[in-house]
């Protein structure tokens, strides 16, 4: 089954999206990710000025069966959260790049070359 | 181990069923969306191919007196036609299974079993079938049983079935339909009305397709667990256990102790249950199997043996396992511990959701 894989942002083997703007980072998690966990009815999100690190779980998302931990892509603080996709979760099942989950800003801007392009993405979802 | 297939592997996959492992067999857990056939259940009528379930017959002269011996609910009172749930004990009066009885005839039994313990109950069932004049048959491989459940259930149903209009909630009949016996039964796990029907796969195969294609919505095992958990009902390998009794898990109405004799009476007789099953709701946050409970000092009394999100309830809901002996100093104010955070439980009385 194929899935939805924008081309203008970047992913992490996890399964998290990631749009940069400026110092500035959008999360959320792929369209591959919600389909694989079902329908999404909880979500944890961090608490604004927290810090994420690169690789680390900032929060979780839970579909009426699972519970799986989010993991940033990126380092840096969390400057906002998207208190839409904690109040109604299945905003996240149903637009999962609408429903971006925590606003990061970028402490190291190297990290982000270690981030998956849409086309590496696409190619390791088939293989999983 | 390899995965067993049910006869209907095929018709899942043509849903493009997301299949899983469960009990030794290869299932569908869901189809589309595991909320949208909970709702479905709930408002109209899903379909559940459970033929993974067991199925044991007992046949002859003592059949009603041998099903009685083994559980411990009263089977040899039991009308033909009738069916009751049961606990079936070892004699320390632990929990070997728990299962549905059919009184068929004054000499044919039907006991339908969960799929996990099939081994286990059919060993156990025949080591004590030499003191009764009974034949005990595992028609576990060869049946199929699908759960038609929901409100609309029986206006989905083809014609061949008028019978099961007249029948009340724990009925069972055998029916000719389409020139082949099946046996169907007013039972369920789901907590609304519906039935159960056993048949070989070549009546079962067409009934699937004639339900689905009247719009009966196809249903996996997530949306059954969903299901059975909003209507309180107990889960083996859950609420059940080899380690618990039935009065620790709040089967005590299933345990008929003035009957003359059954397997677990004496340690059930003895016995005051340690445990007590409280049915929780959360207003935030899902609770799951093996989540502590707290009292208000933050000391663990119990834990989470069934959780989810309820889409009836919009919250989440559990069966949690809690000592009696450190229950009563809780006063009613309980946590569930999520992810190192105490969660207010609301503790309810009755099922989460209305009995039919």
């Amino acid at each position: 089954m194929s899935h939805l894989v924008p081309k203008e942002l970047k992913y992490t083997k996890d399964h998290e999206w990631v749009n940069t703007e400026g110092e500035i980072a959008q999360i959320g998690i792929t369209d591959f990710a919600q389909s694989a966990l079902g329908d999404i009815v909880f979500a944890e999100l961090p608490e604004v000025g927290s810090e994420v690190m690169a690789g680390k779980a900032f929060g979780v998302v839970e579909s009426v069966k699972s519970v799986s931990d989010l993991y940033a892509p990126l380092s840096g603080q969390v400057v906002e959260t998207n208190g839409e996709v904690e109040t109604d979760p299945k905003k996240i099942s149903e637009a999962p790049y609408k429903a971006w989950m925590i606003k990061v800003k970028i402490k190291d801007p190297a990290e982000i070359q270690n981030l998956l392009d849409s086309s590496a993405y696409e190619s390791y979802c088939e293989k999983a | 181990m390899e995965l067993q297939r049910v006869p209907l592997h095929e018709n899942h996959c043509q849903l493009n069923a997301k299949m899983g492992p469960f009990a030794g067999f290869h299932l569908p857990l869901q189809y589309k969306s595991a909320l949208a056939e909970v709702v479905a259940v709930r408002k109209r009528a899903g379909l559940f191919d459970v033929s993974h379930m067991g199925e044991i017959f007992i046949k002859g002269q003592d059949a009603s007196r041998f099903v009685d011996y083994l559980i411990t609910n009263d089977f040899v009172s039991l009308p033909v036609g009738r069916a009751l749930y049961s606990p079936i004990c070892n004699e320390e009066g632990y929990l070997l299974d728990d299962l549905i009885a059919y009184k068929l005839s004054s000499t044919l039994a039907l006991l339908c079993i969960n799929a996990a313990n099939r081994k286990k109950d059919r060993d156990w069932i025949e080591r004590y079938g030499d003191k009764f004049q009974v034949v005990i048959e595992d028609a576990s491989d060869s049946l199929c049983l699908l759960a038609l459940q929901g409100p609309l259930s029986l206006k989905f149903l083809p014609s061949g079935f008028q019978e099961i209009e007249g029948m009340g909630s724990y009925e069972v009949r055998e029916v000719m339909w389409e020139n082949e016996k099946i046996i169907v039964a007013t039972t369920g796990y789901t907590g609304e009305r519906g039935i159960e029907i056993f048949s070989y796969p070549r009546v079962a195969r067409h009934l699937w397709g004639i339900l689905t294609g009247r719009g009966v919505e196809p249903s996996g095992l997530v949306a059954r667990d969903i299901l059975r958990l909003e209507a309180t009902y107990p889960l083996y390998g859950n609420e059940l256990t080899e380690e618990t009794t039935p009065l620790d898990a709040g089967l005590s109405w299933t345990v008929k102790i003035q009957k003359k004799d059954f397997l677990g009476k004496e340690a059930l007789k003895k016995t005051s249950p340690r445990f007590r099953l409280l049915k929780l709701s959360l207003a935030k946050g899902i609770p799951r199997p093996g989540h502590p409970i707290l009292n208000a000092q933050g000391e663990e009394i119990g834990q989470v043996t069934s959780g989810t999100h309820s889409p009836t309830l919009e919250r989440g809901i559990a069966l949690a396992r809690v000592e009696r002996s450190k229950e009563k100093k809780a006063d009613g104010n309980l946590f569930v511990g999520i992810r190192g955070k105490a969660y207010k439980a609301k503790i309810h009385q009755k099922p989460f959701i209305h009995q039919p």
